[in-house]
């Protein structure tokens, strides 16, 4: 299979820059999504590579092969469509077999790909039906049917699941993982759903405005977000974000904002003379709130805070609670008990919390 | 001179297209846009001549309207044409004619057609299919076929060259046309709006008239213009139902300055610039709803 | 003061056209809505024969025997709403009457009044005689074995005309479907001024058909026209290509079929031009990215991609086409119609029209209309018969 190098990749739609200097390698039988919000360059990024999108600047290589002039059906990848681009007037099996008809590749040849493909796709029985025929999820086998039958180097998946129900897309995320152990093979992966992102991804690859925020593992980027967009764009529900202003204590830094102030340890955020003062942004995801009981048990610092509505999600509940004028949400286990307008004891969990400086967004805790 | 060359817009244009010639993908694709636009401006010239001669005839001085020369602005350029067309023939009177058999015509034509296509797209009843099947052959019978009985049946009615006649000859040629494209839009429309509506308490006809005809604007717009301009370019009944030269419409009376006398090709030229004008203005202003019309019109054909 | 009366005229008949609408809705809203009354057969029957009596007497054509018929019909009507509609899908019908009440009278009517005449015999001399008694000669199938012995016009026969109609149709189709598909492809490119481009492509479609026409037919000028004067300023250019026969030509009395022919493609292309390009855009691209992926070179795309997508769109209109075509009078008799004009460019529509108005064989005209509808629709169910089977293997 193939290792695929961006390097410096610029683009621009007129006089606006949707691609900023994008550096990324993507190494053999690695499977990278690349994730973020609609608009981010990121299908853009895919297209390049495919051979569909002209290249501004930069250089994009595949196998050390500089790429930027080849023609896509010469760069050895296959690409899954976010609306499939199955051929409408043609059967699964003759879309699946297009590429290798069109280079007059022997009928015997052709038969076992195509058969081969539909085995691992479990698509025997629908070869000869129309793509008007089937549903989504089977649209979906047979768009990476024709993937497979090509053998490239790399698969290009372009938000491929984005068309289907939530259940479906379930199944189908289940079957890409699978795919994957079966092939072995070098993916890049497009999409917006940071939950796809998460569950399928060797590594992610978060982009914003045109720029890659972090590259790393899912446990890296969900554990250590780099910047404020990365912390709020992975996690689901999306982390608390409180803004304050830093003080410089004897042996520890002192966060205070006007509905609460916090002493952090310095295991999270070091003494430095350079924080005094320092607008921040403290970050803590839902589930590192503790209420109730669960704050009696966990730690100290505890803050009152007022109930507004609770949620139960099963064996979970969402706290909606109000700390002076601030929001915070909070996941703890079911079952809460408490009515909505109580006051409850909040505290916080400093070993997953995360402080950013607010001018530059970075993160500045370890 | 030698340094200005450098800046300003010609310099910048002539950098780029420096740049251009260094990448081969890029010049290839420079070449083959270039060529492009050749063939399609050379196709849009042969589309756009005819109009500009006549325009370029319609202005040349009388004791010329003869020559050979091509140019298009010719030399002692005058509205001559204009004036005499407007003084000396009954122009006027003929784009009267056919303005009020036009207007009444697609009028009539219009109205029956909303109803019809209503009931075609909204409801189910026997004899549905046979309606429309109707529709769709009729267009196949040939338009000079009916000329002859329709012909007739005016002289027997005693409506030769008269207004009437010419609007009963006219009025239902474009009605299946109408009604097919009207169908076509009404489906378009959600039903829920009508079941709204008669939710808040409207019978079916009050919501037809409150919610789809307001709705359909568009559409009607559409319908009334192919009705006007089928009624308003139409040459073989009017050649045949309206014999005095009061009663014409513009169409015989352009054809008869074209045919009989020479001198009066530089009237024709003029009467047709000013029928062409507005007609172009109108068909292009609206060529996106006619031909989104159209093309819907086929595709469910 | 003549404008005004004018305008009384039409304002009066739309008025009138209007009444009738309504006393048309109101008979028959009578009929869904009491069709069980036990008095509803009597009042039916009492009062249709005598509104359309009076109408008749007023119109001045009343006739003994008319009442007679028009109770029969009446009669009938009742029994169908009493026993077969019921009061059942009022509302759609009263919807549609108004318009399939028109189509019938200046549809179907004169349809079949056109079968009537090409049984007897109408012409120069015996219409004084149909327009005072109504009545005719009947002469059986006469009209239809003149169709296939005479000539409609002065020399020119049936079989020549067909040979020539079809040619001209399938010559002027093929034409604007290639031109159309060419311009629709190149337009279909992302290049500067496309919208402009469009605009004036489409100008002969948009012009009247009248001035279109007569301005081409001057360009056709033996002396005066653009064609002719370039064709001699090239031959006076190029001797050796004056030498192998280029230079003027007498185009509208030596080749007025040819000339016609040009006329008309100049004319069709910008439509299906338009046609087509509506189909190209509503192709997904992501198609053509599939096919760039799968290595598929232009002319395959072309022929894998554009044309089987196209298609749905091409065929009806390459129908359309085909039967405006076939059924073309206006370009032809615009050119050759007038007197003096030649015969040698007509099609079997022009021939029917000439010969009912030029030379005032109505009868025969009608024979002959009959035998060309008969030949269209014989093609076209064979036409659509195929597209329909071809519809199905898909």
């Amino acid at each position: 299979m193939a290792t695929v190098k961006f390097q410096n990749i610029v683009k621009n739609f007129k006089d606006n820059q949707v691609l900023k200097r994008v550096d990324l390698e993507i190494k053999d039988h690695e499977f990278v999504v690349i994730v973020g919000p609609s608009g981010c360059g990121k299908t853009t990024l895919l297209r390049m590579l495919a051979g569909l999108e002209e290249i501004s600047a930069g250089e994009i290589h595949i196998d050390d092969t500089l790429v930027n002039h080849l023609h896509p059906s010469k760069r050895q990848i296959a690409m899954v469509f976010q609306d499939y681009a199955l051929y409408p007037h043609m059967t699964v099996e003759e879309n699946m077999s297009f590429s290798l008809r069109i280079k007059n590749a022997p009928k015997k040849e052709i038969r076992e790909r195509v058969t081969e493909a539909a085995n691992i796709l479990q698509l025997g029985k629908l070869l000869k039906r129309m793509p008007k025929q089937l549903s989504g999820g089977q649209r979906q086998r047979v768009a990476i049917g024709r993937a497979i039958v090509r053998q490239p180097k790399v698969f290009l998946f372009d938000e491929p699941l984005s068309n289907l129900d939530a259940k479906l897309r379930e199944e189908m995320r289940v079957e890409i993982a699978k795919l994957y152990q079966r092939l072995n093979a070098t993916i890049i992966y497009v999409t917006h759903d940071q939950v796809e992102a998460m569950t399928l991804a060797g590594r992610i690859v978060i982009m914003n405005q045109g720029v890659i925020q972090q590259v790393g593992t899912p446990i890296e980027v969900y554990r250590k977000p780099d910047n404020l967009f990365v912390a709020g764009f992975i996690g689901s529900p999306t982390m608390n974000f409180i803004e304050g202003t830093l003080r410089v204590e004897k042996g520890h830094v002192r966060f205070v904002s006007p509905s609460l102030s916090l002493d952090l340890p310095a295991s999270l955020l070091a003494p430095e003379g350079s924080h005094e003062g320092r607008e921040a942004v403290i970050g803590v995801r839902p589930d590192d709130v503790f209420a109730g009981r669960e704050a009696g048990r966990n730690c100290s610092q505890k803050v009152d805070a007022v109930l507004e509505v609770s949620e139960l999600l099963g064996h979970r509940e969402n706290l909606y609670l109000k700390v002076g004028d601030l929001r915070v949400l909070a996941t703890v286990e079911a079952f809460f008990n408490q009515s909505p307008g109580s006051t409850v004891p909040v505290c916080f969990n400093f070993e997953n919390m995360h402080v950013f400086d607010k001018a530059s967004q970075r993160r500045i805790s370890a | 001179m030698t340094n200005h060359a450098k800046t300003g817009y010609f310099g910048a244009l002539a950098a780029s297209a420096a740049e251009i010639m260094e990448s081969p993908v890029r010049r290839a694709k420079f070449f083959k846009y270039a060529l492009i636009h050749i063939v399609v401006l050379t196709a849009a010239g042969i589309c756009v001549y005819p109009l500009l001669r006549i325009l370029s005839i319609s202005m040349r001085p009388g004791d010329r309207l003869f020559s050979t020369d091509l140019s298009l602005i010719p030399d002692g350029a005058t509205l001559a044409a204009y004036a005499s067309l407007l003084k000396d023939t009954m122009f006027l009177r003929w784009l009267w004619n056919s303005l009020i058999i036009t207007l009444a015509t697609s009028f009539i034509g219009v109205s029956l057609a909303s109803t019809a296509a209503y009931a075609f797209s909204r409801f189910r009843f026997p004899g549905k299919k046979a309606g429309l099947i109707l529709l769709l052959s009729s267009q196949m019978i040939p338009a000079g076929m009916l000329i002859l009985p329709l012909f007739l049946m005016i002289m027997k009615l005693k409506l030769m060259n008269t207004y009437l006649g010419m609007i009963i000859a006219y009025s239902v040629s474009s009605l299946p046309f109408s009604i097919w494209i009207l169908k076509g839009y009404y489906d378009t429309i959600p039903r829920s709006l009508e079941e709204a509506a008669l939710v808040d308490g409207t019978s079916q006809v009050g919501a037809f008239w409150r919610i789809i005809l307001p709705l359909s604007t568009p559409a009607l717009s559409i319908a009334f213009l192919f009705n006007f301009t089928t009624a308003w370019n139409e040459y073989l009944v009017a050649r045949v139902v309206l014999f005095s030269s009061k009663q014409y419409t513009w169409t015989l009376g352009l054809f008869e300055l074209q045919g009989q006398y020479i001198t009066q090709w530089g009237m024709f030229a003029a009467g047709s610039m000013l029928v062409t004008i507005p007609v172009l203005a109108v068909f292009l202003y609206s060529s996106k709803w006619l031909i989104s019309g159209l093309t819907l019109g086929s595709v469910k054909g | 003061m003549e404008i005004l009366r004018s305008v009384y005229e039409v304002a009066g008949f739309i008025l009138l056209i209007a009444l009738g609408v309504a006393l048309l809705e109101g008979y028959f809203y009578y009929h869904f809505k009491f069709h069980d009354r036990p008095w509803f057969a009597w009042a039916g029957l009492a009062a249709f024969p005598l509104l359309v009596w009076l109408g008749f007497t007023a119109g001045g054509i009343a006739k003994p025997g008319l009442f007679a018929w028009l109770v029969a019909i009446e009669a009938a009507v009742l029994a169908f709403f009493r026993y077969a509609v019921k009061g059942r899908h009022s509302l759609a019908y009263l919807l549609l009457i108004p318009a399939f009440v028109g189509l019938a009278l200046l549809l179907v009517y004169p349809f079949l009044f056109e079968v009537y005449l090409s049984f007897h015999d109408l012409k120069l001399t015996t219409i004084m005689t149909w327009k005072n008694t109504g009545t005719l000669p009947f002469v059986g199938l006469d009209q239809y074995v003149k169709v296939f012995t005479t000539s409609p016009l002065s020399e020119v026969t049936f079989w020549q005309l067909l040979g020539r109609t079809l040619l001209w149709t399938f010559s002027n189709v093929f034409f604007h479907v290639l031109g159309g598909f060419a311009l629709a492809l190149l337009l279909n490119n992302a290049i500067s001024f496309k919208g402009f481009y469009r605009t004036l492509l489409v100008i002969p479609w948009a012009m009247p058909q009248v001035v279109a026409v007569l301005a081409m037919r001057g360009e056709f000028h033996s002396q005066n026209g653009f064609v002719n004067i370039i064709l001699g300023k090239i031959a006076e250019a190029y001797p050796f290509l004056a030498g192998l026969g280029v230079g003027p030509v007498q185009w509208l009395s030596d080749y007025p079929l040819l000339t016609c022919t040009i006329i008309n493609v100049w004319l069709g292309i910008p439509f299906m031009m338009v046609v087509i390009l509506g189909g190209l855009q509503s192709i997904s691209t992501s198609y053509y990215d599939a096919a760039d992926i799968d290595g598929a070179s232009y002319f395959q795309k072309l022929r894998y991609i554009t044309l089987p997508l196209v298609k749905p769109v091409l065929m009806p209109a390459v129908t359309l086409g085909t039967v405006w075509t076939f059924n073309n009078i206006n370009v032809i008799y615009l050119v050759t119609g007038q007197a003096g004009g030649t015969e040698q460019a007509d099609i079997l529509v022009s021939a029917l029209y000439k010969a009912a108005f030029t030379y005032n064989r109505y009868s025969y005209s009608a024979a002959f209309a009959i035998v060309v509808f008969a030949l269209l629709f014989f093609i076209s169910v064979t036409y659509l018969h195929g597209f329909d089977a071809a519809k199905d293997e898909r």
